[in-house]
């Protein structure tokens, strides 16, 4: 008896490219905070020069454009936290649809805590 | 960052590949928690966003707060070099070069979290 075969059922070619550039954007945004975490690393030893040295530059980091950077770090937090749960919920077998809505409300939400972010930033407490 | 238990090459790379994955999402589990006591402890409690010099000399007198920080920076380095290493296989080395490749990144890992420890004693010695 000859063995019947079945194709796979096709998916859209947008969710396979939102997929991949999801997974690209998650890898980037990660190599950014490995090169951050290093650089929080080295402004972390100015402790070491003592207190004016320190002081200085925590009133430059509270400057306005240091404190976009930070919401631009928050966002990247952000993306890369709430992707890596989606990609470590796919991986696990424990979502296997619908990734695009996931995506998408990953995306609404690390959206909104950014916004929320950026606003708690820049009122300064 | 998550990587596939499949490498990019499409080579399945088997338990080794399972267990990096799974170190992945456990070190990124952890780090879901650390992260947000270190960003909640070290700067969205703090109405400037940075505490000052004494300020921060006096968080880091309690011992809880180092052994969270430590915590936080062996994860975050374990997550970070793991995930580093993960694009890295996925270019596509052979297999003395993925050797090679953990190797260094390991001990750029233990280099990075010594350093950290050493930094805090720096910074306590120093006030």
């Amino acid at each position: 008896m000859a063995a019947t075969t079945r194709a796979a059922p096709s998916r859209s070619i947008v969710a396979v490219r939102l997929e991949g550039v999801s997974f690209v954007a998650n890898r980037l945004a990660g190599l950014a905070l490995v090169a951050y975490l290093y650089l929080h690393l080295l402004l972390l030893s100015m402790l070491v020069r003592g207190p004016d040295a320190w002081d200085e530059f925590v009133d430059l980091a509270t400057s306005p454009p240091f404190l976009a950077l930070d919401v631009l770090l928050l966002a990247g937090m952000l993306l890369h936290g709430l992707n890596g749960i989606r990609l470590a919920l796919v991986g696990l077998g424990l979502v296997v649809s619908p990734q695009r809505a996931l995506l998408a409300g990953i995306l609404v939400i690390a959206a909104l805590l950014a916004f929320a972010g950026a606003l708690r930033v820049f009122a300064g407490g | 960052m998550v990587g596939s238990p499949r490498s990019g090459d499409g080579r399945d790379d088997g338990a080794h590949s399972v267990r990096s994955f799974l170190a992945q999402v456990i070190s990124g589990a952890a780090l879901l928690v650390l992260l947000t006591v270190h960003m909640t402890a070290q700067h969205l409690t703090v109405p400037t966003g940075l505490r000052y010099y004494e300020d921060v000399i006096a968080w880091l007198g309690h011992p809880v707060v180092v052994v969270v920080e430590v915590a936080f920076l062996a994860f975050v380095t374990f997550h970070a070099l793991l995930g580093v290493r993960a694009i890295l296989f996925d270019i596509g080395f052979g297999e003395g070069a993925e050797r090679l490749i953990t190797q260094v990144l390991s001990l750029v890992g233990i280099v990075t979290v010594v350093y950290g420890v050493a930094l805090f004693a720096m910074i306590l010695n120093a006030a």
